[in-house]
């Protein structure tokens, strides 16, 4: 009973302190951001080709000829900072019925690309934080919907429980991979590659963990403003090209990554990856 | 948005205050569907805040648990290879699993008991949480061999299951997480702490000089891994079964040769109705393990240095009178409660 009273206390003193600072709030002004994600292979465009398919569109800087037939990745945690000490940061959210702040930006999908920030405190803005995959905190909160939903497109790997945060899959002209018929009309196709980017766990007492989730910062090198009527947009661009020739892809020997420490070297590039192409500052009404 | 949550907060425990006072006075039959956590055990880890359990919950997870529809040729259930009879280990005549089309796995499965308390699943550890536990028993071609995605397709156009989930959730669709967490909602009750050692400990109520005996030998010579009262540290170690790894266990998932070959120290309890024993069933008795740490023990650069004085293989020397007593202790951590709870039992 004691402890019963001591509840009480506290639940008042909460009650009071709650409705107190909802009384305080003072009214602000908000605006939209919206982030674009504009995939590329170096200057060029990406054309979705099919598994297996020899039209290579692109060629690494060691002369390794390949095309794209899935490119994505998951972003999320993103902030937005001004110059002025502004700040937004969208909410983080896994649970059963969403996942809210998790992104999965899919080539080829433009709603995907397409990022809308809801909420922005308005103010001006130079600058833009994420995190490319789905850290520790994410992941142990348990089974999660929306973007993460296994059995809905989400990247989840089974056996060391987790997202992929970045994929890269094509056919390229040297790949070392045979045909595989895994039974059930499932199969790989020969001279095809997977370059799967995993790996989460930063557990302290064991180093051998290797957490390739990476934080990408970039500065718009200006400035745009948000608010009720002021909704910009930040053009980012990902070139999947620096993931390969920045870790020297030979595509004889690397054709199959799906494990983190094979992901490690790609991942590790992961930060020269992102760029801001452009900054545009427009008025309400923009989509 | 966080005010709004406050707010939830208190008149959450505004409400619970109402109620516990009147159920102090009314004195009302348990809630069997409440999680309760043993005194003598760890904090749970399971994260009840994403998923509390419910009437309608627990009972969905069960019959999950228990329903075929969750294979390819809806012949294998959760509960062919963990049955509630031997603390939901599997079946003697299964060392190693059976999934459909009688594939054979590679590891024994283990019991399901304390799941709430424990951090990593598998006996490599590989899964975090015990919600992504079911997707690979699922995918797994040697055991289900079915995809999520036909699993909730065949749910949602089942006749029962839809209005089922919507009671539980309220939710007009079923999706893999909802899925997840009723599963969840049924493993996460399965505690055993019913056990004559239990009641040794909580209620002080008396063990034979054998038991004690053996207990005392156990605390030396087991405890340093089978340890606290989950009767493991779950760390992952090697303890000399064998030379070369076709299983490279806990270093599949690390990724690192200091690790092939270990396997995650298993919790004890209810170890009399869990044999065969170890990750790859190697031993149909309490007897032969003992003799194992006794004697049997080969030597890896991966073995636990516990088992070595030096270069030498030295193990866990025991006399027969010294491993009889402390079988006879690990025979007090069976919970037959656990095993004949009818809150686990299939009711269909
Ligand atoms: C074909 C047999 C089989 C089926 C069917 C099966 N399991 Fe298992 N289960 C296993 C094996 C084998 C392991 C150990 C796997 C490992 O360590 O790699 C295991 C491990 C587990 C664990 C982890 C226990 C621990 O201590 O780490 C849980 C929880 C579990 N299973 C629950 C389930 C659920 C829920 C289902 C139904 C969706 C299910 N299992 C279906 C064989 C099976
Ligand atoms: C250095 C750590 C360590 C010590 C000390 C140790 N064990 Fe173990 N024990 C393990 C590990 C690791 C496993 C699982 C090995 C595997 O499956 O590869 C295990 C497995 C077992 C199992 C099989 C359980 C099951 O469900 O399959 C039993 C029984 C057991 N130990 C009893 C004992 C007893 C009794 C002692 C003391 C005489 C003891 N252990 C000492 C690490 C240890």
């Amino acid at each position: 009973m004691k402890n019963i009273n001591l509840l009480a206390m506290l639940s008042l003193l909460a009650i009071l302190w709650s409705c107190g600072d909802d009384d305080d709030a003072k009214p602000a002004e908000f605006g939209t951001f919206q982030v674009y994600f504009d995939n590329k292979v170096g200057a060029d465009d990406i054309t979705r080709r099919d598994n297996g398919s020899t039209e290579y569109d692109f060629e690494t800087s060691t002369g390794e000829k390949f095309n794209l037939s899935l490119l994505g990745y998951y972003v999320s945690k993103i902030t937005l900072e001004g110059p002025n000490g502004e700040y937004f940061q969208d909410e983080m959210k896994a649970s059963a019925s969403e996942a809210k702040g998790y992104y999965h930006v899919l080539e080829g999908e433009s709603a995907s690309q397409n990022i809308k920030l809801e909420q922005v405190p308005a103010g001006t803005y130079n600058k833009i934080t994420f995190a490319i995959g789905v850290e520790e905190d994410g992941v142990l909160e348990g089974a999660a919907g929306g973007v993460l939903d296994p059995a809905d497109g989400a990247w989840f790997w089974n056996w060391n429980a987790g997202y992929i945060g970045f994929a890269l899959e094509g056919t390229a002209e040297n790949s070392g991979q045979e045909y595989v018929d895994w039974g059930g009309g499932r199969e790989t196709l020969e001279n095809t590659f997977a370059i799967h980017i995993g790996g989460w766990k930063d557990v302290a007492d064991n180093e051998n963990f290797i957490n390739n989730i990476k934080t990408i910062t970039l500065d718009f090198g200006t400035t745009v403003k948000v608010g009720p009527d002021l909704s910009p947009l930040a053009h980012l661009v990902t070139d999947a090209m620096k993931v390969l020739d920045g870790a020297a892809i030979d595509f004889s020997n690397t054709f199959s990554v799906h494990a983190p420490k094979a992901g490690k070297p790609f991942a590790e590039q992961l930060p020269q990856v992102f760029s801001v192409h452009h900054v545009h500052q427009s008025t309400s009404g923009h989509d | 948005m966080i005010s709004k949550t406050k707010k939830y907060l208190v008149y959450g425990w505004v409400l619970f205050l109402f109620w516990s006072c009147s159920d102090d006075d009314a004195a009302s039959p348990k809630d069997i569907y409440a999680f309760e956590k043993p005194a003598h055990f760890p904090d749970a880890t399971y994260t009840f805040e994403n998923n509390p359990i419910t009437k309608e919950g627990f009972e969905l997870g069960k019959k999950l648990f228990f329903d075929p529809i969750l294979s390819r040729d809806k012949s294998v259930s959760c509960n062919n290879c963990h049955q509630q009879s031997r603390a939901f280990a599997d079946s003697p005549l299964h060392p190693t699993s059976i999934g459909v089309d009688n594939r054979v796995g590679i590891r024994n499965a283990p019991p399901l008991a304390n799941l709430a308390f424990m951090q990593e699943f598998f006996w490599d550890g590989g899964v975090t949480h015990l919600d992504f536990v079911p997707i690979n028993a699922i995918e797994s071609d040697v055991e289900m061999d079915e995809t999520l995605v036909n699993v909730v397709k065949k749910l949602n156009e089942h006749d029962e299951y839809p209005l089922l989930f919507e009671k539980a959730f309220g939710v007009k669709e079923i999706t893999s997480p909802f899925m997840l967490h009723a599963i969840s909602q049924f493993t996460a009750m399965m505690v055993s702490a019913g056990s004559r050692y239990d009641k040794y400990v909580l209620e002080g109520t008396a063990l034979s000089n054998e038991e004690m005996a053996g207990m005392k030998l156990f605390e030396k010579k087991c405890a340093t891994c089978h340890s606290g009262e989950l009767f493991s540290d779950f760390s992952y170690r090697n303890n000399g079964l064998n030379d070369s790894f076709g299983d490279l266990g806990r270093g599949r998932i690390t990724e690192d040769e200091a690790d092939h070959g270990k396997f995650r120290v298993p919790s004890l309890r209810n170890a009399e109705l869990t044999a065969p024993y170890m990750h790859n069933a190697r031993f149909l008795t309490l007897e032969e393990v003992l003799d194992h740490y006794d004697g049997g023990m080969v030597d890896s650069p991966t073995l636990d240095p516990l088992f070595k004085d030096g270069d030498q293989v030295v193990g866990i020397s025991l006399t027969t009178e010294e491993k009889t007593s402390i079988i006879a202790f690990i025979k007090t951590l069976t919970d037959r409660d656990f095993i004949a709870e009818p809150k686990f039992r299939n009711n269909d």
